[in-house]
């Protein structure tokens, strides 16, 4: 049987998994990347020293391993979570780290008059931080962050490990039948390809409507 | 830094800045060493590796070496001579087949000696290098002769062999159904119908379940001790895997016990490429020889016998399955 028409069902299933895993984990990791963010410049030095904890023990672990201990670790707690969730909490967590980073790199593009003016007409720190700072820092790192977006897309395929069927696991599968691993992870690669030029073409589009020309 | 920070006394901001990436240190270093004991659990270390499960040096010593005769000048099997050692595609993590010792670093079980011993047929040494592949790269390698030969429970199949050659069968096991010791509803592969199963990915349990448990639901983990954890834990109901496998596991894992027969038939071939008739003859020739003098039946009885009562089954007949 030819490896595509055959199993196109099975594929397109595995393409759907992945991109509802992709959406579901960034706009999680997104949210949590702005409170990170903001816990790693507000002015309580403790919630500072949280910010910077999360964000180093985040990024030097291996997603694989995060993942592992996760699904496997947690149940010996008594703590069980589906395999879906499981891996977009961990994939949410790892990414929020990365996207923390991204987001204080836009905060420090904003010029230091900005917040002092926000300050001197008694605006609170979160004031400053809504109205003045972060819609000035999300439009300088919208490609960083568009770049972040497609390592995420990327590293869904590592929830294949821990039993998630995306297209990854999907392939294998077909393969495991077909025996035709070039054509069918060509496949599947191509489809992550598009995928991420996907997101490179919209955060394209986003940049140059919203980046702000100095 | 944004002015928010500024604020505060920067030589206390470094300060801080140190004792947390200390901290943090110490958090990864927890993490990092406790990823590591989710595999240890299910496969509890090395499950028949130490006393059993090795093949005895004198197996190799008295081991047959091929004639000269037999090795034509320009033959796939003179490259290997020269070379010094044969390249085999294996795997590290399969107990009592092909799984290294993390002391040594050997590699022993059934299809790990038997590739030494065609190593020591060829060049006269048994020298191996084990090339861990996964299980989607196997055609892939052979085709593009990064690896001489594939032993890992490689089962013949006739889409596979329009890829690659096999030379075998080597081996006939099956697929078998393994359940929490205290599970008393489930007998065998037909009370899996409807129900959460874990599998292997890449196993042939992905495919045969289907067929054999219409309607179950399957849960794929990528290694064998993780699939143990996983039916441990609960994530599914049963495990289906080859029988070997699973008795191994069950030997040392008493939290889970081995139900009904195998419910599959699965002929382990020798992967090798497909251009290469004379290679594939050859292999063939040597299996026979080891059948005959009794050294398949050792290695058998010195790795698989110590979990399968019995004793060492009738080898499979060579070019018997569909494919070989």
């Amino acid at each position: 049987m030819n490896p595509f028409s055959g199993y196109l069902t099975e594929l397109g299933h595995g393409l759907v998994t992945t991109v509802e895993l992709t959406v579901v984990t960034t706009i999680a990791a997104l949210l949590l990347g702005v409170v990170v963010a903001t816990l790693r410049i507000c002015p309580v030095p403790l919630l500072r020293t949280v910010g910077l904890v999360y964000v180093e023990v985040l990024q030097n672990l291996p997603l694989l391993a995060l993942l592992v201990l996760f699904v496997f670790a947690l149940p010996q707690l008594g703590i069980t979570f589906p395999l879906f969730t499981s891996a977009a909490i961990v994939i949410a967590a790892y990414e929020g780290a990365y996207f923390a980073e991204a987001i204080r790199a836009g905060i420090n593009t904003v010029g230091v008059g900005q917040a002092e003016a926000a300050r001197a007409i008694g605006l609170t720190f979160s004031q400053s931080l809504r109205y003045v700072i972060l819609p000035q820092a999300f439009r300088a790192v919208i490609q960083p962050m568009g770049n972040i977006s497609i390592a995420l897309l990327m590293n869904t395929s590592l929830a294949a490990a821990v039993g998630v069927v995306e297209l990854t696991q999907t392939a294998n599968n077909v393969n495991l039948v077909e025996a035709q691993p070039l054509l069918i992870f060509t496949g599947a690669g191509l489809a992550y390809m598009l995928l991420a030029l996907l997101i490179g073409l919209v955060t394209g589009r986003l940049e140059r409507r919203l980046a702000i020309v100095r | 830094m944004s002015i928010l920070t500024k604020r505060l006394r920067p030589r206390r901001t470094v300060a801080i800045a140190a004792a947390s990436v200390a901290v943090a240190m110490a958090a990864a270093g927890c993490g990092g060493g406790g990823s590591g004991t989710p595999g240890t659990p299910g496969g509890a270390g090395v499950p028949g590796l130490g006393g059993t499960g090795v093949v005895d040096q004198a197996v190799y010593d008295a081991a047959p070496v091929a004639a000269d005769a037999d090795i034509p000048a320009g033959s796939t099997m003179e490259k290997i001579r020269q070379r010094g050692k044969l390249l085999v595609g294996g795997s590290l993590d399969a107990p009592l087949l092909s799984q290294q010792d993390p002391v040594s670093g050997k590699v022993e079980g059934f299809d790990a000696s038997l590739a030494r011993l065609l190593a020591k047929y060829i060049i006269g040494r048994p020298e191996v290098e084990t090339v861990t592949i996964g299980t989607q790269t196997r055609e892939a390698l052979l085709r593009a002769r990064s690896v001489d030969t594939v032993f890992q429970t490689y089962t013949i199949t006739p889409e596979r062999a329009t890829q690659i050659a096999f030379a075998g069968p080597y081996l006939t096991s099956g697929l078998a159904v393994a359940v929490k010791k205290e599970n008393t509803t489930i007998h065998g592969v037909q009370d899996l119908a409807g129900r959460k199963v874990v599998v292997g990915t890449n196993t042939p349990a992905v495919t045969a379940l289907p067929t054999a448990a219409p309607g179950s639901e399957q849960v794929a983990f990528a290694t064998d001790p993780q699939a143990v954890q996983a039916l441990l834990q609960g994530r599914g109901e049963a495990y289906v895997q080859d029988f070997t496998l699973l008795a191994s596991n069950a030997k040392v894992n008493p939290g889970m016990k081995v139900v009904g027969q195998p419910f599959t038939t699965e002929p382990y071939g020798i992967g090798l490429n497909r251009d290469d008739a004379q290679f594939k003859e050859f292999v063939n020739n040597w299996l026979t020889k080891i059948q005959a003098d009794g050294t398949w039946a050792r290695v058998w009885q010195a790795t698989l016998g110590t979990v399968v009562e019995g004793g060492a089954p009738t080898p499979p007949a060579i070019g018997s399955a569909q494919g070989s």
